[in-house]
C-alpha cells in the first residue's frame, strides 16, 4: 500500500549540506563555474576570437559576460572558477589572469538583515531557466529555508528584490514599482549574466541594457542560469552572511 | 532525400469542408501550414491564410500597436451590470514569468480573460539575421531555457532543411536524448505546479526533487543543467561513452519507478484530482476550432503527435504509444502528461541500450519548403513546434515561429471562460505555458 509518507521517507535525506560542507560534484556541473585559462598564461587568442559574447580579453575574464557556451574549451580554458563567483561590484566579477582581484571599490555595506532575508524574485525578460532555478531553491535538495533565506509573495514583505532577465522596455516601469514597494532598508541581487551585461541578447532592440542602469545593484550573479549553489552564495552574501570570493 | 513530412496542396486548402486547420503562418504571407487532423497529413501552401485559418494566423503573428504588449487570446468585450476589468500581473508571484492576464468579471466568475504578452519582448528573432547558424543557436536555446532542446532542434532541422545540409545520425539521437529528456522534467514540473497550487504539499516536494534528478542527468550528460551548448552546431558533442549510458538508464529506472509511485499517489489524492477535475474545459470543436496543439489537443481526442511523422531516425525506429484522453479539462491534460512522461521514459531505455557505440551513417536533410528556406516541426513538451528559417551563404536572412504557447493561449482563454479565479492557476498551469518562448 504506497503512501506519501512511506515513499518520502524509503527516499531518506536529499538536502545538500551546502555551504557548511562544500558543494557536492552532483550540485556543481560544468557550467556552476566560470572558465578561466589553464597554468599562469593569459587567455589565447584564439579563445578571445571564438568567444561570442567577448567575455574573454588577454587579460582575463569576465564573468558577468560568460554565458558558458564552452567554445573556449577547445582553445585552452577549462571550467575551473570559483563556484562562490557572486561579487558585489561589477568590478570583482573581472579576473585578471593569475594576479589576485582588485580590491573591490569601498561603497556601503549591505543592509544588515539580521543573517535572514525575504525574498521578492521579479523576471524582467528571462528565458525562464533562471526563474526555474530560483524555484529549484525550495525543492528537498536546496531548501534554503534551512539557511533562512525565504521567498515572499509581495514586495512589502520583502527584503530582497531579486532580478533575473535581461531587462527589456515593456519591464522597466513594473520593476521600478516593485523595488519602491519594498520597504528600507533594501538589497538588489542581480542573478544570471542576463541582469549583469545582457549576456546574449546584449545590443537587441527592446533590452534597455545592464540593470544596474535602472536599479542600484548591491550584488552580482554570474552564470547562464546561475545554478541553485550560485545562487545560495549571492543571496547568502546579500545577506550578510558570505565568505570572500574565491574562498572554499 | 527523404520524403517532405507534408504534401504540397494545388488550391488553397482553408476553405476545404473538413476544415484542415493552421499550423503555422508566415508573416509575409507566402506559406501556410496546416495540418489536416481527418487524413492525419501536413499539408503545405504557398500562400496566406484564408478564413478562419487567418484570424489564427494573425494572432500568432500579432504585434503591439504601441510599445510591444499584445493580447495573444482572442477578445470579445463583455459587458455587464458591475462588469470590470481586473488585471493580474505583470508581476505577480502565482505566474513565476511576467505577463498579464485581464480579467473581465463582477467579482467571482471570469467572463473573459485576455492574456497579454510581450513583457518579456527581447527582439530575438530580428537579432539573429545576419547571424551565422551556430551564433544564432546560442540565442535560441534562450528562446525558452526550459525548453531549450526543443528549440535548438527545431531551428537546426529547418537550417538543415534549408540548406540541403545532411546531418550525421548520431546528432539526431542525441537531439531526441535530449528532448525527452526535457519533456519529463517539463511534464514533471507541471505536475509540481499544480501539486502546490492545490496545496499538495509532500507530492509537490517529491515531484520537485524528481525534476532537480532529472536536471542533474542533464548535467552529467551535457555539462550543463538546461543542455545549454550541448546541441549547438559544431559544438563537440559529448562521446556518450557505455559507462556514462549504463549510469544514465540505471538513474532513468529508478526515476521511472519514482514517478509510478508518485503518479498513482496522486490518482488517490482527492485534493489534487478534485481541483483539476473539469477545470478549464476544451472540448474537440474548440481545440480545432483555436488550433490548440500537443497535450492539450491529445487530451480532447485528436491523436497528433510530431514525432510519429518524423521521416527520420531515431523516432522512426522507436516504439511509441499515444495517450488516449477525451474530457479536455485539465485532468485530462495533466493525464496525458503523465503517460507521455511514461512513454518517455520508454523511449529513452530504447534510446539508451540500442546505442551500441557511436551511431555512424549521415541523414539526408528534407527537402526545402522554398530554395534557401526551411521548415521544421518538432514534439515539443507542450506541443507542436514550428520553425520557418532562411538561410543564403550560412547567415540567416529570417526567423519565423510558431510555438505551442502561441497556438494554446486562444484555447486557455476560451475555455477559461465561465470558471472561477481559483481555478485560474490549475487552468494556466495544464496547458504548460512559457512566457517566454511566447514573446521571443
Amino acid at each position: 500500500m504506497p503512501s506519501w509518507l512511506g515513499q518520502a521517507a524509503r527516499r531518506g535525506l536529499l538536502t545538500s549540506r551546502y555551504p557548511v560542507a562544500p558543494a557536492t560534484p552532483a550540485e556543481t556541473p560544468e557550467s556552476a563555474r566560470p572558465p578561466r585559462p589553464s597554468g599562469n598564461s593569459g587567455v589565447p587568442v584564439a579563445a578571445v576570437d571564438a568567444c561570442p559574447v567577448r567575455a574573454l580579453e588577454p587579460s582575463g575574464v569576465d564573468d558577468g559576460k560568460c554565458i558558458r557556451c564552452s567554445r573556449c574549451l577547445a582553445h585552452g580554458l577549462g571550467y575551473s572558477g570559483p563556484v562562490e563567483a557572486s561579487a558585489a561590484t561589477r568590478d570583482a566579477l573581472v579576473s585578471r589572469g593569475s594576479a589576485p582581484p582588485l580590491p573591490a571599490a569601498k561603497r556601503a555595506p549591505l543592509a544588515d538583515f539580521g543573517r535572514s532575508v525575504h525574498v521578492f524574485l521579479v523576471d524582467v525578460g528571462s528565458c525562464n531557466a533562471c526563474n526555474l532555478e530560483v524555484l529549484a531553491l525550495a525543492n528537498p535538495f536546496y531548501d534554503t529555508t534551512r539557511l533562512g533565506i525565504f521567498f515572499t509573495n509581495s514586495p512589502r514583505h520583502a527584503d530582497v528584490l531579486l532580478v533575473v532577465g535581461v531587462p527589456t522596455e515593456e519591464m522597466r516601469a513594473p520593476l521600478l514599482r516593485a523595488f519602491e514597494a519594498i520597504p528600507s532598508p533594501k538589497a538588489v541581487v542581480a542573478a544570471g549574466v542576463c541582469p549583469i551585461s545582457g549576456g546574449v541578447f546584449a545590443g537587441n532592440a527592446g533590452v534597455l541594457g545592464p540593470l544596474s542602469d535602472v536599479l542600484p545593484v548591491d550584488v552580482f550573479i554570474p552564470g547562464c542560469p546561475p545554478t541553485p549553489v550560485n545562487l545560495i552564495d549571492g543571496l547568502l552574501r546579500a545577506a550578510g552572511r558570505s565568505r570572500p570570493r574565491g574562498g572554499a | 532525400m527523404t520524403a517532405a513530412p507534408w504534401t504540397v496542396a494545388d488550391r488553397d486548402p482553408s476553405p476545404w469542408e473538413t476544415g484542415p486547420v493552421a499550423a503555422y503562418g508566415a508573416r509575409d504571407g507566402t506559406l501556410t501550414l496546416y495540418n489536416d487532423y481527418a487524413s492525419g497529413r501536413a499539408i503545405l501552401w504557398p500562400g496566406p491564410a484564408a478564413g478562419r485559418a487567418s484570424e489564427l494566423v494573425a494572432l500568432w503573428n500579432r504585434r503591439g500597436n504601441a510599445g510591444r504588449l499584445r493580447p495573444v487570446g482572442p477578445s470579445e468585450p463583455v459587458e455587464g451590470y458591475g462588469v470590470f476589468t481586473f488585471p493580474y500581473g505583470p508581476i505577480s508571484m502565482g505566474v513565476p514569468e511576467s505577463g498579464r492576464f485581464d480579467v473581465r468579471t463582477y467579482g467571482e466568475r471570469i467572463l473573459e480573460i485576455t492574456p497579454t504578452a510581450g513583457f518579456k519582448d527581447r527582439g530575438i528573432l530580428a537579432a539573429l539575421v545576419g547571424r551565422s547558424v551556430p551564433d544564432a543557436t546560442l540565442a535560441i536555446e534562450r528562446v525558452a531555457g526550459h525548453l531549450s532542446a526543443a528549440h535548438v532542434s527545431a531551428f537546426l532541422a529547418a537550417c538543415e532543411s534549408a540548406e540541403g545540409r545532411d546531418v550525421p545520425t548520431t546528432e539526431l539521437w542525441v537531439r531526441a536524448l535530449a528532448q525527452e529528456l526535457q519533456r519529463i522534467y517539463n511534464h514533471v514540473h507541471v505536475i509540481a505546479r499544480i501539486a502546490e497550487a492545490a496545496s499538495q504539499n509532500v507530492g509537490l516536494a517529491q515531484t520537485h526533487a524528481l525534476a532537480e534528478e532529472v536536471l542533474r542527468l542533464q548535467a552529467a550528460l551535457f555539462g550543463h543543467r538546461w543542455m545549454f551548448g550541448g546541441l549547438v552546431d559544431g559544438a563537440a558533442l559529448r562521446k556518450l561513452g557505455p559507462r556514462e549510458r549504463d549510469a544514465a538508464a540505471a538513474t532513468l529506472r529508478r526515476l521511472a519507478d519514482q514517478f509510478e509511485e508518485l503518479w498513482t499517489l496522486f490518482l488517490d489524492s482527492r485534493t489534487f484530482v478534485d481541483r483539476i477535475q473539469a477545470t478549464c474545459v476544451v472540448d474537440r470543436e474548440t481545440a480545432l476550432r483555436w488550433g490548440a496543439v500537443g497535450p492539450t489537443l491529445r487530451a480532447s481526442g485528436v491523436p497528433w503527435d510530431d514525432r510519429l511523422r518524423q521521416a527520420v531516425p531515431p523516432y522512426t525506429d522507436l516504439y511509441l504509444e499515444l495517450p488516449k484522453e477525451s474530457d479536455g479539462d485539465a485532468l485530462s491534460r495533466v493525464v496525458v502528461r503523465a503517460e507521455e512522461v511514461r512513454a518517455s521514459f520508454l523511449l529513452l531505455e530504447q534510446l539508451l541500450s540500442r546505442w551500441k557505440g557511436e551511431i555512424g551513417g549521415r541523414e539526408p536533410a528534407a527537402p526545402p519548403a522554398a530554395p534557401g528556406r526551411g521548415l521544421a516541426r518538432v514534439e515539443a513538451p507542450s506541443g507542436d513546434l514550428v520553425y520557418d528559417v532562411t538561410v543564403r551563404d550560412g547567415t540567416i536572412r529570417h526567423v519565423g515561429m510558431r510555438t505551442p504557447s502561441h497556438a494554446n493561449w486562444p484555447a486557455f482563454a476560451v475555455g477559461l471562460k465561465g470558471g472561477v479565479f481559483t481555478d485560474f492557476h490549475f487552468a494556466y498551469e495544464s496547458f504548460g505555458f512559457s512566457f517566454a518562448e511566447t514573446d521571443g
